[in-house]
């Protein structure tokens, strides 16, 4: 596998995420820039200027038209893909840490930060689809865990029926977000979560957990299908869908205690798992920092991972893992 | 008249040239296996005619994609690459290196080379348990070179010798041993960490070492070329993985040399060859292969 180095940030990635036919690449950093990347040969499309302050997530919806951002500069952004133009900002009281657009592309998740005094929330903000339309200002639901932990990552469930959050204290949420009420809580991690992605039907999450494990979840009974335990703490978890019934999750030491021991001791690699029989089958490195995110090719033919060194490495799988058979 | 009895037979010199022309000039046909034939005439180096005869071979790749993505392909840049060429930019998309993903389903339950070696050690550590170690140094259970201080201090013996020697002073030059890693200076000079004796590499580059096998240096370059430059002057010949241009730290300029790297050394012997004194930009490619540092 010969990766291709994506390097258009200057600081540490937060998210990367595919279009719906993975032709296009998102990454955001926390050095204000948006870029959006052809993913077969690398090339750069464009990037999106406007945020203030360190971007922490982006989305794109279905038809690839729109692409949200969410920023600590107390912002999301709702970005024309094709020109770079920004067709609206909303403001919140605090930090933006993750949007996510639901099935249907008429609305988005905005989770926000607890801090200086206001509590954290999810947010539901309704999308006019049409590129031209003016946008909403008033948000269509604002879920609060009264007192609870705060969320950290959300995303929705099939047909928009729930909105699942995962918790700073290693628990998860079920809301039904029209009645703006909580129907489901279980603590299956002990520290906080780091991602929430959703396998393509919706019908099932996996989540990464600093308490070095992923975990698989039915998204309507919350029941905890599969585990894997690292040694890691992990900061992404994603699943392929195709050809091969694996999970990769990638993470690493906390960046802050990167520079006291090697890059051997750092465990920057991302790891496949195999989802069924939950045991590692191959490790992929290259990051010299920490994995902070990983987004699987939606034709799952390749993955990419974008890590606290600035860096986004493109895979595509070679003939060998096409060919994999597990012995069991 | 000789020349009027001749003119009938022969065309005039006027013609001649004009009926050479012809038969040189370029020849594009195709033949009967399909291949675009190109015949060229051209004059060589010493003043000679030379026929050029090129076949080339079309395939049309028809690849199937989907309409959106087809049509996304099309969209022009904006942005910060607003107004750039299509095709990558080398300055932010890079081919890195052959990472091998070996999957096995045993993988992690078979020890790895890393954590055999930390087995051992711990064995190595739980075997030196019940043994007496002295430090050299500060006298403490653990081997001299696992000292802690060993970067910062010297052994107590040569301390006390040297405190010796000074005490000798006037008589005779002190004979104490000389500190480790000192040059001769006495105990108080400074010697940087990495000089000292016994000083393993601290501070190792956090990436693999670069395997410089297959990298090639390129010098006398002229200051208008760009990394985009030498990636079109290398590329035919096989896969480049990096490519590194010199530049002046405040104009931006070429400084006249480069660094190529191949993903195979067979390419970089090929392009070596077919590169190095090549006429570039009116002046004359070294290429060589790049000593490792």
């Amino acid at each position: 596998m010969r990766p291709i180095l994506l390097q258009g940030h200057t600081r540490s990635l937060t998210q990367i995420k595919y279009n719906r036919e993975g032709d296009l690449l998102f990454s955001v950093s926390k050095d204000k820039i948006v870029n959006v990347w052809y993913s077969h040969n690398g090339e750069r499309l464009g990037s999106y200027s406007g945020h203030q302050g360190a971007v922490w997530t982006v989305d794109v919806n279905s038809t690839s038209t729109m692409a949200i951002t969410g920023s600590a500069d107390n912002t999301a952004m709702l970005w024309n893909v094709q020109t770079g133009k920004c067709l609206k900002t909303w403001e919140f009281k605090t930090a933006v840490k993750r949007v996510e657009f639901n099935e249907d592309d008429d609305m988005a998740l905005c989770v926000t930060e607890e801090r200086m005094g206001y509590p954290g929330t999810v947010t539901v903000i309704s999308i006019n689809p049409d590129l031209e339309a003016a946008q909403s200002d008033e948000p269509v639901a604002t879920i609060v865990n009264d007192g609870g932990p705060k969320a950290v990552v959300a995303g929705w469930t099939y047909l928009n029926k729930f909105i699942i959050c995962g918790h700073v204290d290693g628990s998860i949420t079920q809301w039904d977000w029209k009645a703006n009420e909580k129907l489901n809580t279980i603590k299956p991690h002990s520290e906080s979560l780091t991602d929430i992605q959703f396998s393509t039907d919706r019908s099932y999450f996996i989540t990464s957990s600093k308490d070095k494990s992923a975990k698989i979840f039915d998204t309507i009974t919350l029941d905890e299908l599969k585990k894997y335990e690292t040694d890691t703490p992990l900061n992404s978890a994603s699943i392929t869908p195709k050809f091969q019934e694996f999970v990769i999750v990638g993470g690493g030491q906390d960046a802050m205690n990167v520079t006291t021991t090697s890059a051997r001791a750092g465990k920057f690699e991302c790891r496949f798992w195999h989802k069924i029989l939950e045991e590692e089958c191959g490790r992929v490195r290259g990051h010299f920092g920490p994995i902070n995110t990983i987004a699987v090719h939606p034709d799952g033919k390749g993955f990419s991972s974008g890590g606290e060194d600035g860096y986004v490495r493109v895979h595509t799988f070679d003939s060998d893992y096409f060919k994999f058979k597990s012995d069991h | 008249m000789p020349a009027d009895t001749l003119a009938p037979t022969k065309p005039s010199w006027a013609d001649e040239v004009e009926e050479e022309e012809d038969a040189f000039q370029t020849q594009v046909y195709t033949d009967e296996n399909g291949l675009k034939v190109i015949v060229e005439y051209r004059d060589n180096d010493d003043g000679k005619k030379v026929k050029v005869t090129r076949k080339i071979k079309t395939k049309l790749v028809t690849e199937y994609v989907n309409k959106a993505v087809a049509e996304r392909k099309k969209w022009a840049k904006f942005g910060e690459e607003k107004g750039n060429k299509p095709g990558p930019d080398l300055s932010t998309t890079t081919i890195g290196e052959n990472i091998p993903l070996k999957l096995s389903s045993s993988y992690g339950k078979t020890p790895t080379a890393e954590q055999q070696t930390d087995e051992q050690e711990t064995k190595m550590r739980q075997a030196l348990k019940s043994k007496n170690i002295m430090c050299r140094i500060c006298k403490g259970e653990h081997f001299t070179s696992k000292c802690p201080y060993k970067d910062t201090l010297q052994p107590l013996d040569e301390i006390a010798a040297s405190l010796e020697g000074v005490k000798n002073e006037g008589s005779s030059r002190p004979e104490s041993p000389e500190p480790s890693g000192g040059s001769g200076m006495g105990p108080n000079k400074y010697i940087a960490p990495h000089l000292r004796k016994g000083a393993t590499a601290v501070g190792e580059s956090p990436r693999e070492k670069r395997d410089d096998s297959a990298t090639l240096r390129v010098t006398n370059l002229s200051e208008d070329v760009t990394e985009n430059d030498i990636y079109e002057l290398f590329r035919r010949f096989g896969q480049i993985s990096r490519v590194y241009l010199a530049r002046d730290r405040e104009t931006g300029v070429c400084k006249g040399f480069a660094f190529v790297s191949f993903g195979m050394k067979e390419e970089a012997e090929r392009a070596q060859q077919a590169v190095n004194g090549l006429g570039y930009d009116s002046l004359i490619l070294r290429v060589e292969f790049a000593r490792s540092s």
